[in-house]
Parts: structure tokens; C-alpha cells; sequence
């Protein structure tokens, strides 16, 4: 058999949804079924805090409806994600345990920043205008149920990722409280956003024009079916999109839920998300708003297909996180050409002692993001820095990358400087990171930095081998490294201690 | 609302109950056609009968319930319910009179000189039959009769819904003052039909069983005397409306709806005609019917006896030869049927040709270790359907065989009821229907496991999966494994599921949210095209054609100059040869020895063919209330055949019945000059030529639209 077949399973806030596809090595993927189920779990957990017993067991339900579909297909390989509606809710874990027992089907939570992440994998690779639009400058609306992320494309590259909590469900949800008449709760809302969406402007638009948004999430599928007149194809411009808003003030939930055939729960979440747009588009003074058809779903099988190697895409998604984490440092003011010398030594020591190691790839990446933002807390002040940098990177949002990763990197710029503590003194703080994950990481992370203590970059060649115990590396430049061996006696133990080998230090001088 | 179209005037419009009955007028015409064959004529009265038996219960009761509730809305053509009872009763007591009186002067003379001897009083027996007749009494009918009398003491029974009675007046003979009613249910389990000695040679001498029990009714009532004994039959209310926001469980209220139907409004009593005074006005107090829902008849009630009559062994040469159903041309049943429609899509026209590939289609994937999943919509199976035992195979076998059982098909609940739990218990996934909404579309699924990838094929169809009416039902079907159809096979099943709705559809025109729309841009397509100057042409054959907004679209499509032709076997609002109204359209009804069932639409789409067919009539019920599905012909060779399918049907010149200008009338066309066609005959012939030469090509008869003439 030259194919396979893959669920994808979203379970999102207010529904769940899954699309299963097969995988050919010829021709790529195609998706042969997509099912999907309204089911709010977000309004239990956003009013509440806890997910009900009633959603709990419809959600099982409906999940036992999805494996008999991926039956249907003999589909065995499967990634089920749950976004903020369980992410957030006190109860997630019981929640998880009781549709692993009920059900058998491991879900996982995404963080916000993976789950954003995810869908704009789907949207890079499914939207095929993708690439030609973010040439200009362009910002990724993802309107969830909880909150909207904002993204920032420039020159084809990811340079800013942005959450606030104002999401479809949860506006609606907060406005339900108070009872306004339409006109009334346009104002109220905009003044709710707008406060909301300037502060992001002044942070990270500044003088930049958006060119274009690209607005995905649950809602602006549904918002373009309202208006069939319209016959909205990729995208929409400012007058259709108040065509829409008067559509949506002037016509009853009810009717537009008949009329459309959009579920009832749907309907309801279509004038708050409305506004959203409308509000950005005013405020960015965007041209175009594009509207690509992309769910979680389409980021998952993205993701599985990176994983398993099954296909190549143009786009290296890694690359997008690094620009951003790189427009984090500059935000920062690092250092920049230091950190490139650190980010260079590190990942070189890291390709050498792969098999001591035994690290995977997405621990280079955690490497790199650790020694490109080591320094970041020096913009707060420079004593103390090393805390100040966990606390940045503990705070700061980093696109494609779990809270667990993320506080890994945390982790491992703050015993980058300081002492690692034993395991039973650490284990309480660190929560659920893995603690050799960031002993290794630091380990090599102190070597590297300390190669370039003076921050000169004194030399622009360095040579690595691993011979018997010891890793030698191999300085060609002129200059005194005086500073940098005095500090590297320190580390280089360190290091033995993690990996059992000892980093030697040697120069050469071949100029 | 919007502004009541010039085109919907209530005189534009036929009443649908009076365009119906004319329908049926179409079927006893055929009864009384004396260039058809004796004892086909005989089949046509007793379809006729079983219909108006259907018109009453469904149609009529429901004007009588609007009437109760007082609800006075006008239909299409402006009538309120109690204006339309006023024209119906009167009309259907007419066309009743018609039937016997076809009964006794056409059919039964010919019939005596046929050989077949139906005696019409048991005081006609000889002696020897007599005899003959009292055994067969006391042995087959005596043991499963309940006779019941009524007096002070014990009322009078229920008595069920379209079954025969014998009602009679007795007198206590002890007791010589006092004349009570009894009641005896003629059995429904024993043959209506008594064939007995005939005291000539060479003739076959039949007797109802109604005379047998009235001749031996003093055996049942053996302290009375029998002052006369009469037949009737009695009509309930039984349109089945069920709240489905109430029922929690469809099933169960359906067998509570079942069992409650019996008690329903008596809203016909037939009797003969010669019913004595006082046991009529016993009858009608007991059962609260009054002058207006009284027949009475002149000869035995319920013809649909005939249609047993029909079965009697001999006579071969007064009925037509069973046409048997010729191999699809084409398809080679020792290969397989997936391999088969890989090659091509394939086009099914029934009866003309089998039903077997279709059968074939659920056994084989029943059976093929790759077929991973089965899902197919199920509305009036056969008992004993092979279609229904390879589903419950496939489950057995460990494929994911999803089958939507729709209880809502009228009359057919219990029967489908059996149906669902059988395929329950062999492990499939049953669906009852979505709330609110019959599943009437016809469509099955197989997703199958190939060497390169998941391969889904479909059947899509205008008829149920039956393999008994598709030998007696004209429909089409298609057998394809195209992607774009496979994906929205699978949202079909998907939303009957309970899943949600897709956005949008590759192919398939759904009801009852999508098709309305489609089928009027189709038409307003061809009216736009017309007024560029462009040809246009539609040809839409159906059973019905009622829904205001089509008949509207074709109205303006005809004012603005293009060519309609309708073939509608039933009932047709629409009216034709209305000054700049309508024109341009044509309506004709073919009533044949097959039932016409198939559902095709033409649109000359500026030459762009466009070829659809489904389960969907032009009625609101059809797209509003239930989930149809009208498919594209696409494969320009299938499409051709399709095209001429429709070319011969409106060639024929014998069956068809054309509805007149501005009236409800149809008439036959006058022969004169034309040549003799009758479509179903012809589909018969090409059919048993085509077993002959298989591979003929079919594009040789290419269709060549009308327009080309007016312009």
C-alpha cells in the first residue's frame, strides 16, 4: 500500500471538528472527510472555569462518532489537539482523563502560541496566494473563540506574534451580562477592542502599513455565507465587509441562522466577530482582508507530514520562528552580532555531540532561541540580567513553541549564568520541563558564551571534535583569548558533569 | 413578502387534487382502452382503485382535517379546503360510478367471453357449486371468523380501516320483536378470490369470498334469522402526522402511530348499492358518517381484487409477456463491478434493463476484503430485499456499513421497521431519519481500499433500492466513481449523520436547502439566454409538478420564449396555452404497463447540455421537506443516451395523454399522421435488440433540439 490515512482532530472551543486524509508519496495529500459538530465548551469554561459533565460526555460522544468515520477509512494514526476551551478550564486534566478512558483517544493540549503556530502552517501551505501576499506587509488575523492572534508578515517572513484575549465566544459571553441593543453594542465593543488593538499598534506597527490581513478562524467562512450576493471569492474589501456588518445589524440571529443554514451558536458569534475585523481593518487601514478556508485541521496534517517526512515544503516553518524570536531579541536591543557568534558555537557543539547527547532537532531550535535572547534582560537592567531574561522570555510568546519548551529556554538562559541547582531543588520550580533538557542545553550554552565572553567574535572560524573524553575545539584567530579560557575552566566543568566529556579549549593561529 | 407575481395568479393554477384526479382518469382510461389486452385492462381498474384508496386516506382526510381545525388558507389555484372537498367528493363519487359501470359493461362481458365466470350473487350457484362452496366455507373461512353482534350490551366493534365487512340485520328467534345489527370482518388473510367447479368445460368460474360468508352467514348466527346481509368497507383518516420535536424517539412513536391509525374518522363508507334501508342508517349512525362520505356501489366493492384476478393461472393470451429485464449493455457480470465502473460510468434504465448491477454492487462490496465501508439510504425495500441481507453480510464481515432506514415512508412503516432492526442486530449503523425531514433521495456509498489511494463509488438513483419495482418502475440510475461525486457522497451521509452541512457541493444538487435555488437559476439560465436571442430549450420529466416558485420560473421562462416540455406522469399545477403566460410549454403524461418513476432534467444551456437526474419531483414536499439529491450526467456518451431517452418520450404518439390549453383536461393525440410510438414499448425492443449487438453506439441517434426551427 503506497498510501496512509491520517485524522486530524480539532478540538476547539466552540466545536469540534476532524478531517481525515490519506497520504500518498505521489501525490502529496488529499483530504477525503471532514466532519464536524457544534459543541461550546468554551461558554462552560470561559463563564465557569470548569467544563461540564454534560459537555464532557457529549464531546465523548461525538469523539466515538469520529473513530467510527476513521474506521470507515481503517484510519489508525490520529493527533487529537484541545485548544484554550480545555487549555484554560481548572478541570483539563480530568477532562483528558475521562475521554482517554471513555473513548480511548489521547487528546492533546496545544498551547496558544502552538495551536496559532499550527494554523498558520495550514494557512501557509493551503492558501496558495500565501506567499505572494506576505511579500508586502501583512497581518494574520486569527479570530478564536477565546482570543485573536495577531501576526505580522514582512518581506515573506513572520516578525511579530501577538495575543489578546478578545475572541468571538468570550466577547459574547461578556456581553451577554449587559444587554445592549445592536447599535449600542457596536460602540461598546469597539471601545473594548480598540483599546486592546492600539496598544498592540503602538508596540509593534508603529509607522508600518498593513497592506493586506488575513483573516482566519472559526467565524469568517460563515461571514462570507451570509452574503451570497456579494459572490466573495479570496478576499474582501471595506465595503463588503460593511455589507456584512449591516446584514448582521439589521437581521435577527434567528433568521440569519435559517436563512444561511448556519447553526444557531454560529450565528451568535458572527456581529462580535464582525466588529473584530472591522475594527482592525479601520485601524490598520488594511486594503484587503483575504479570507482562506483554513481550520486546525489543516495545520495538523502539516505538522504530521513535517514529522513523519512525508513531504517537503517550501516554507521552512523553523525559520519563521526564528525570525520572530529574532525580532524579539532586536526588540531588546541584544547584541546582535554576539548572540549570532554564541547562537553559531552553540549549534556547532550541539551537531557534534549529537550521539552524546542524544538531543532531537526541536532541542536546537530551544538552543538557538536560548542563545539568541540570553541577553534580552540587559534591556531592563543590566544587573541582575540573567533573571530579567527568564522573566522576558517566561512573559514573552513565542510562535510555535509549547509553555513547556518555552519555559525550558527560560530555564536555560537562567542557569546559562547561574548555577544549576540539583534536580530535588529544581524540580518543584520547573514544573513539568525536563530537567536534563535544560542541563544540557545550559551546559552547552555556557560553553559556547564563554567562547565569546569579550563579545568580539575574536575568531570566525572554530573547529569541533569529540576525541575520546574530551571535545576539542579549535580557536583560529590571532587575537588573546586570555578572557575567554579564564572563564571557560568554569564551564568546561560543567559541561564534563552533564556529558562526561571535558571541553578542551586549543588555539591556532594560521593567519 | 414580496409582491404576488403577475405569473401566480390563483387562474393560472391548477388545484393539485383535481390535477390528481385526472391523473387517475388517465389510468381507468386505460381500463377502458379496448385496442389493450383483456386482462391488462383489468389490472389498470384495479390501480385505479388501490390509488383512489391512497387519495382518500392521505389527500381527503387531510382537507377534512384543515376543515375541522378551521383552517381557511387558499391553496395555489384559491380554493379553501372546503371548497375543494365541495368539488372533489362529487368528482371522485362521479369517477367511481365510472369505474363500476367499466366494471360491469366492459370488463365483465368480456371476461365471460374469455372463459372467466365470476359470479356475481351466490343465489347464482348451481347446486353442485353450492355444495362446493359451503364445504370450502366450512373449512378454510368458518375457523377465522369473528361474527358480532351489536345490541344494548355489546356496542359496536371497531371496525379497522380498509378492510371488508358484512353487515347484516338479524332477528332473535325467540325473541321475535327486536331486529339488532351484527358485523363480520371478511377475512384478510384468505383469498378474496374462490375458484370453483364450473359446469362448463374450457371456463374458469371464480366467486368472492364476500358471497361465500353471506351465503353461510345463518351458520354464524345460529339463534337468529338473517333478514339480509350486506358488504362494506370503511375509510379512516390515517395521515400520519408526527411531532417530531416531541418524540424523543421516532421509532417507538411511529409503531404508537400505528397502532392508533385504526382509530381514526371514518371518512368513507362504500356500499352495495342494494344494502337494505334500516341496515344503512344502522351503519352510518354507528360509525358517524354521513350523506356526503357515503357510496354506494354498484358491484363488489374494493377492485383491487382484480388485480389478484389478474394472477389467475391461464388466460396467457389476454395478458401482456412478462418483459424480463435485459443485461446493461456493457457490463460483464464475471468481471468485477468496481473494475467495471473504473473503466467508465455506467447508466442504469430500468426495467428495461436489470437491477442486477445494482444488486451486485452492495453484494460484491459486501464480500471484497477492501471494501472498508458501506453507507446507503434505504426507503422502500422488497421484503426479502437481497439489498438489505448483503448490508447485514457487510456488517458481519467488519465493514462500517451506515444504512439511513427512512419510517416515514407512507404505509411502509412497519415494513421498514422490521427492516432497521434486522440490520441493527448484524452489527450496522442505523440512521432513522433526520428530525423534520424524509429522506428520499437514493443513493449508496462504498468507500474501498485500492492500491493507490481510497477509492469511493456511488449509486445514485431516481428509484428506491427495490428489486421488485424496479421491474415494474421506469427509473434511471448511475454508477460512478468519480471523486467530486465521492466527496459529496460523503457529505451526504455526513449530514444525515448529524454531522454538520457542508459549505458547499462538488456536483450534487441537495434539497432541501440547495436544489430549489439551483433548479430555478437553471431555468432563469435558460430564460436569460432566450432573451439574448440565444436558443433555450427545457425538458423535465417527473411525477408531480406543483411548487409555485418552479411553475413561476417556467411561466417566465415560457413568456420569454423558451421552449418547455413537460412529461409529468401525475399531478401538474401548471396549465398550459395561457396567453403570454405559458405558452410555450407542453405537458404530456405517459400512463404505460410500467409505472413512470424516473426524474430527468434537460437544459439546453446554449448548447452546453446540461443533463440532471434524481428523486426530486417539483413539489414542495420534495424540495422543502425532505433530502433529495438531483445528480449530473456528465459523460457525454451517457449524457446523449439520456437525452434520447426524453427524445422518445416525447415521440410517443400512443401513451402519452397531452394536457390540453388553459384546462385540466388531457387528451390522446389524434393518430392521424403520425407514426405509432409508444416509448415504453420501443425502450422494451431496443432492449432486447441491444442484447444482440451490445456495443452499438448510442450517439448514432443524436437528439436534435426543436429550437433549430424557430429560429
Amino acid at each position: 500500500m503506497v498510501y496512509k490515512t491520517f485524522a486530524a482532530i480539532d478540538v476547539g472551543s466552540s466545536g469540534v471538528s476532524m478531517k481525515i486524509f490519506e497520504i500518498t508519496t505521489r501525490k502529496g495529500y488529499r483530504q477525503i472527510d471532514y466532519v464536524s459538530n457544534i459543541i461550546e465548551l468554551g461558554s462552560d469554561t470561559y463563564a465557569n472555569g470548569y467544563i461540564s459533565q454534560e459537555s464532557v460526555e457529549r464531546l465523548c460522544d461525538i469523539l466515538l462518532g469520529f473513530m467510527k468515520k476513521m474506521r470507515e477509512y481503517d484510519t489508525v494514526d490520529y493527533c487529537a489537539y484541545a485548544t484554550s476551551a480545555i487549555r484554560e478550564a481548572k478541570n483539563n486534566m480530568m477532562v483528558l482523563d475521562l475521554i482517554k478512558m471513555r473513548t480511548g483517544l489521547t487528546v492533546q493540549i496545544l498551547s496558544n502560541s502552538e495551536h496559532r503556530f499550527l494554523m498558520y502552517k495550514g494557512l501557509a501551505v493551503k492558501a496558495d496566494y500565501f506567499d505572494k501576499i506576505v511579500e508586502k506587509n501583512t497581518a494574520i488575523v486569527d479570530l478564536g473563540a477565546g482570543s485573536i492572534q495577531i501576526s505580522l508578515m514582512n518581506n515573506g517572513k513572520l516578525t511579530a506574534t501577538q495575543n489578546i484575549p478578545i475572541g468571538a465566544l468570550r466577547v459574547r459571553e461578556r456581553l451577554k451580562t449587559l444587554r445592549f441593543g445592536n447599535a449600542q453594542l457596536v460602540h461598546v465593543m469597539e471601545e473594548l477592542i480598540a483599546n486592546e488593538i492600539d496598544t498592540f499598534q503602538h508596540y509593534y506597527l508603529r509607522e508600518k502599513e498593513i497592506k493586506n490581513i488575513i483573516a482566519i478562524g472559526d467565524e469568517i467562512q460563515n461571514l462570507i455565507r451570509i452574503v451570497p450576493e456579494l459572490s466573495i471569492k479570496d478576499n474582501i474589501n471595506e465595503e463588503q465587509l460593511n455589507a456584512i456588518f449591516d446584514k448582521l445589524i439589521s437581521t435577527s440571529v434567528m433568521d440569519l441562522a435559517m436563512e444561511y443554514k448556519i447553526p444557531y451558536e454560529r450565528a451568535t458569534l458572527l456581529l462580535p466577530a464582525v466588529i473584530i475585523y472591522d475594527i482592525f481593518l479601520r485601524r490598520a487601514k488594511a486594503d484587503l482582508i483575504w479570507t482562506p478556508s483554513i481550520d486546525l485541521c489543516d495545520g495538523i496534517i502539516v505538522e504530521e507530514l513535517e514529522r513523519s517526512k512525508k513531504l517537503t515544503f517550501e516554507r521552512n516553518f523553523e525559520d519563521d520562528i526564528r525570525s520572530s524570536v529574532f525580532q524579539i531579541a532586536k526588540r531588546y536591543r541584544c547584541n546582535n552580532l554576539h548572540n549570532h557568534n554564541v547562537t553559531k558555537i552553540a549549534c556547532q557543539i550541539f551537531d557534534k555531540t549529537k550521539r552524546i547527547h542524544g538531543l532531537k532537532e526541536k532541542q536546537r531550535l530551544q538552543l538557538e532561541i536560548a542563545a539568541t535572547l540570553h541577553d534580552c534582560g540587559k534591556f531592563i537592567n543590566m544587573n541582575n540580567a540573567t533573571f530579567n531574561s527568564y522573566s522576558i522570555i517566561m512573559s514573552t510568546e513565542i510562535v510555535g513553541l509549547s509553555h513547556k519548551e518555552r519555559e525550558e529556554i527560560a530555564n536555560i538562559v537562567r542557569y546559562n549564568a547561574q548555577q544549576l541547582p540539583d534536580y530535588d531543588e529544581l524540580s518543584g520550580s520547573i514544573g513539568d520541563c525536563d530537567y536534563m533538557t535544560i542541563a544540557k542545553l545550559a551546559a552547552i550554552l555556557k560553553v559556547a558564551n564563554a567562547m565569546d565572553r569579550s563579545h568580539k567574535q575574536k575568531a570566525s572560524e572554530y573547529s569541533m571534535a569529540v576525541k575520546e573524553k574530551q571535545l576539542i575545539i579549535t580557536v583560529d584567530t590571532l587575537d588573546d583569548l586570555a578572557l575567554e579560557r579564564g572563564l571557560f575552566k568554569d564551564k568546561a566543568e560543567f559541561f564534563q558533569r552533564v556529558y562526561g566529556i571535558e571541553p578542551v579549549l586549543k588555539q591556532k593561529r594560521s593567519m | 413578502m414580496k409582491e404576488k407575481s403577475k405569473f401566480l395568479k390563483p387562474e393560472y393554477l391548477e388545484n393539485r387534487e383535481l390535477s390528481w384526479l385526472q391523473f387517475n382518469k388517465r389510468i381507468l382510461a386505460e381500463a377502458k382502452d379496448k385496442s389493450i389486452l383483456l386482462f391488462e385492462r383489468m389490472k389498470f381498474l384495479s390501480i385505479s382503485a388501490s390509488n383512489l384508496d391512497e387519495f382518500f386516506m392521505i389527500r381527503i382526510a387531510s382537507l377534512m382535517d384543515m376543515v375541522h381545525a378551521g383552517y381557511n388558507k387558499k391553496d395555489i389555484a384559491g380554493m379553501t379546503a372546503q371548497q375543494q372537498l365541495d368539488v372533489i367528493i362529487p368528482e371522485t363519487k362521479e369517477f367511481m360510478t365510472d369505474q363500476y359501470t367499466t366494471y360491469n359493461r366492459a370488463l365483465l362481458p368480456r371476461l365471460e367471453k374469455c372463459g372467466l365466470h365470476i359470479i356475481r350473487h351466490h343465489e347464482d350457484l348451481t347446486e353442485q357449486q353450492a355444495e362446493y362452496v359451503d364445504e370450502y366455507f366450512k373449512r378454510n373461512v368458518y375457523p377465522v371468523l369473528t361474527p358480532m353482534a351489536v345490541d344494548q350490551s355489546r356496542p359496536f366493534p371497531l371496525i379497522q380501516n380498509k378492510t371488508l365487512n358484512i353487515g347484516a340485520l338479524i332477528k332473535d328467534k325467540k325473541n321475535k320483536d327486536v331486529v339488532d345489527i351484527a358485523t363480520v370482518q371478511v377475512p384478510s388473510v384468505l383469498s378474496r378470490i374462490v375458484e370453483i367447479p364450473s359446469d362448463n368445460e374450457g371456463v374458469k368460474t371464480i366467486i368472492l369470498l364476500e358471497e361465500v360468508i353471506e351465503r353461510n352467514l345463518d351458520k354464524l348466527f345460529l339463534n337468529y334469522t338473517i333478514l339480509s346481509a350486506h358488504p362494506y368497507r370503511i375509510m379512516r383518516n390515517a395521515d400520519l402526522t408526527i411531532d417530531e420535536d416531541d418524540a424523543a424517539d421516532l421509532l417507538k412513536e411511529i409503531e404508537k402511530q400505528i397502532k392508533k391509525r385504526q382509530w381514526g374518522e371514518v371518512i368513507r363508507l362504500e356500499v352495495a348499492d342494494t344494502m337494505d334501508k334500516r341496515l344503512l342508517k344502522k351503519l352510518m349512525e354507528q360509525l358517524n358518517v354521513g350523506e356526503t362520505n357515503l357510496y354506494k356501489i354498484k358491484g363488489p366493492l374494493d377492485l383491487t381484487f382484480l388485480m389478484k384476478a389478474y394472477g389467475l393461472d391461464g388466460f396467457e393470451e389476454y395478458k401482456l409477456p412478462k418483459f424480463v429485464p435485459q443485461p446493461v449493455p456493457g457490463i460483464e457480470r464475471e468481471r468485477g463491478i468496481f473494475e467495471q465502473i473504473q473503466e467508465g460510468d455506467i447508466l442504469l434504465h430500468h426495467p428495461y434493463y436489470e437491477f442486477t448491477p445494482v444488486i451486485d454492487f452492495i453484494s460484491q462490496a459486501a464480500n471484497d476484503p477492501n471494501v472498508l465501508a458501506i453507507k446507503q439510504t434505504l426507503y422502500r425495500v422488497s421484503g426479502n430485499s437481497p439489498i438489505v441481507a448483503s448490508l447485514a453480510r457487510a456488517a458481519e464481515n467488519g465493514k462500517q456499513v451506515t444504512v439511513l432506514v427512512e419510517l416515514k415512508a407512507r404505509f411502509d412503516e412497519e415494513n421498514n421497521i422490521v427492516w432497521a432492526r434486522k440490520l441493527e442486530k448484524a452489527g450496522c449503523h442505523v440512521i432513522y431519519g433526520l428530525v423534520g425531514l424524509k429522506t428520499h433521495s437514493k443513493i449508496a456509498l462504498v468507500v474501498r481500499r485500492e492500491e493507490d489511494g481510497i477509492r469511493r463509488y456511488v449509486h445514485l438513483g431516481t428509484g428506491n433500492y427495490n428489486d421488485v419495482t424496479a421491474k415494474l418502475y421506469t427509473d434511471m440510475g448511475l454508477l460512478t466513481c468519480n471523486d467530486a461525486i465521492g466527496e459529496d457522497a460523503t457529505a451526504v451521509f455526513n449530514m444525515l449523520s448529524g454531522y454538520s452541512e457542508p459549505p458547499a457541493w462538488n456536483k450534487l444538487m441537495v434539497a432541501p436547502i440547495w436544489l430549489k435555488d439551483r433548479f430555478l437559476k437553471l431555468i432563469d439560465r435558460e430564460a436569460e439566454n432566450t432573451r439574448k436571442g440565444k436558443p433555450a430549450k427545457i425538458i423535465a420529466k417527473m411525477n408531480s409538478l406543483c411548487d409555485p416558485m418552479i411553475i413561476e420560473a417556467l411561466y417566465k421562462a415560457s413568456a420569454a420564449g423558451v421552449q418547455i416540455d413537460l412529461i409529468i406522469r401525475g399531478i401538474c399545477c401548471l396549465k398550459v396555452g395561457i396567453p403570454g403566460i405559458s405558452e410555450n410549454i407542453h405537458v404530456r403524461s405517459i400512463v404505460g404497463n410500467f409505472l413512470e418513476h424516473s426524474r430527468i432534467f434537460y437544459f439546453y444551456n446554449d448548447g452546453f447540455e446540461d443533463v440532471y437526474m434524481g428523486s426530486a419531483d417539483w413539489m414542495p414536499r420534495n424540495l422543502d421537506k425532505r433530502v433529495e439529491i438531483t445528480f449530473p450526467v456528465e459523460d457525454d456518451k451517457l449524457k446523449q443516451e439520456v437525452i434520447r431517452i426524453l427524445q422518445l418520450q416525447l415521440d410517443d404518439t400512443l401513451k402519452a395523454h397531452i394536457l390540453q390549453p388553459n384546462g385540466r383536461e388531457y387528451e390522446k393525440q389524434d393518430l392521424r399522421g403520425l407514426d405509432k410510438i409508444a416509448a415504453q414499448d420501443e425502450f422494451c425492443k431496443q432492449a432486447m435488440k441491444k442484447k444482440s449487438k451490445i456495443n452499438e453506439d448510442v450517439i448514432k441517434t443524436v437528439f436534435e433540439p426543436a429550437f433549430h426551427k424557430i429560429n
